[in-house]
């Protein structure tokens, strides 16, 4: 003897594949991959994405701690690939060289980003060359490395020193000059 | 079955300008790959690195001049796509070196880049090769004599 209960499941069963075929289900389960790439990429979703920081979610121990304000500390934006001691504690700016120190014409050149606005700008990180190095105190000595990359590729490396270019290649200290937006 | 298709095409468009939305422009490129020593504008410390602006397009005149800007070491390894090399490319040499640029000139595009990028020149003295393609320039393509000041003399003396 069979249950109302079994009986209901057995008519809905039987309806079920009486009514459908599975070309269909099979085609609209298709449509469904196929289309679901696509929604996130409709107009509301991509602007939302555009404005969002290029590095969102994937921040760099620097850029949690960086700021915008002091150029004489190691955690000052535009220093995320600095490593040596700053010319801005040794009588130069971010991107000058003290009085007497040359700035070397060939650099590296890295990114980073305005903890402000969350945008990427182009940073060219040239050293000041021609006098002893600049004795200035510990904390002016910064060995970050965003988007610096091991001495095998030299061209984007910061362990060397970046003053090929210049009459002398004593290295004073180090500036990280803004280039413009990385974009 | 077609309208799967049909979906499938639609789509398309959108997932190809999606990867481009966050692509660099070639300026861009060219400064975080070749700015650096090259200089912001192409010009650097010219003995130890040859300048770019109005010289690079000189190399244009010859078909292995064409090919060797792209076949260098640095540029064929470049981390960069072929895509991105491409533009990169065009940009030194038709924006960077454009004055010198022959008339008749086509830009690269993305297969020339990609095949020639693939035999990079690794086995040749580039200096010397370089040599040889500026005296043709120079004496049969008006090119200036800057374009010698690379390779010649010391490196790390300044300009």
């Amino acid at each position: 003897m069979t249950s109302p209960f079994d009986n209901m499941s057995e008519r809905l069963t039987r309806n079920l594949a009486r009514f459908s075929s599975r070309r269909g289900f099979l085609s609209k389960l298709g449509v469904a991959l196929l289309a679901a790439p696509v929604f996130p990429l409709l107009p509301v979703a991509r602007s939302a994405r555009a404005a969002e920081p290029k590095s969102a979610g994937l921040k760099t121990d620097f850029e949690r701690n960086s700021q915008t304000t002091d150029d004489t500390k190691c955690n000052y934006w535009k220093y995320c690939g600095s490593d040596g001691v700053l010319c801005s504690c040794c009588g130069g700016g971010h991107h000058t060289c003290p009085p007497g120190a040359e700035p070397s014409p060939i650099s590296w050149i890295g990114t980073c980003v305005n903890p402000e606005d969350g945008k990427a700008f182009v940073i060219a990180y040239r050293d000041c060359c021609g006098k002893p190095m600049c004795g200035a105190g510990k904390s002016c000595w910064c060995d970050n490395s965003d988007r610096e990359l091991p001495t095998y590729r030299s061209s984007l490396n910061n362990d060397i020193i970046w003053c090929f270019g210049n009459a002398s290649a004593t290295y004073h200290c180090s500036t990280a000059a803004l280039v413009g937006e990385a974009k | 079955m077609f309208r799967v298709f049909v979906l499938a095409l639609t789509g398309l468009p959108a997932l190809l300008r999606a990867e481009t939305i966050e692509a660099l422009t070639p300026r861009a490129n060219y400064l975080l790959n070749c700015g650096g020593c090259h200089g912001l504008n192409g010009v650097s410390n010219s003995r130890f690195v040859p300048n770019l602006k109005d010289q690079v397009g000189f190399f244009l005149n010859l078909p292995e001049g064409r090919s060797y800007v792209v076949r260098l070491p640095n540029v064929a390894f470049s981390m960069t796509t072929d895509e991105a090399l491409t533009g990169l490319m065009n940009y030194v040499v038709f924006t960077l070196g454009g004055a010198k640029v022959p008339k008749d000139a086509k830009p690269y595009t993305v297969r020339e880049v990609s095949e020639l990028r693939r035999i990079p020149l690794t086995e040749v003295s580039l200096v010397q090769m370089r040599q040889r393609m500026v005296r043709i320039l120079i004496d049969q393509y008006h090119a200036t004599s800057d374009l010698s000041l690379y390779g010649e003399g010391d490196y790390g003396t300044s300009q």
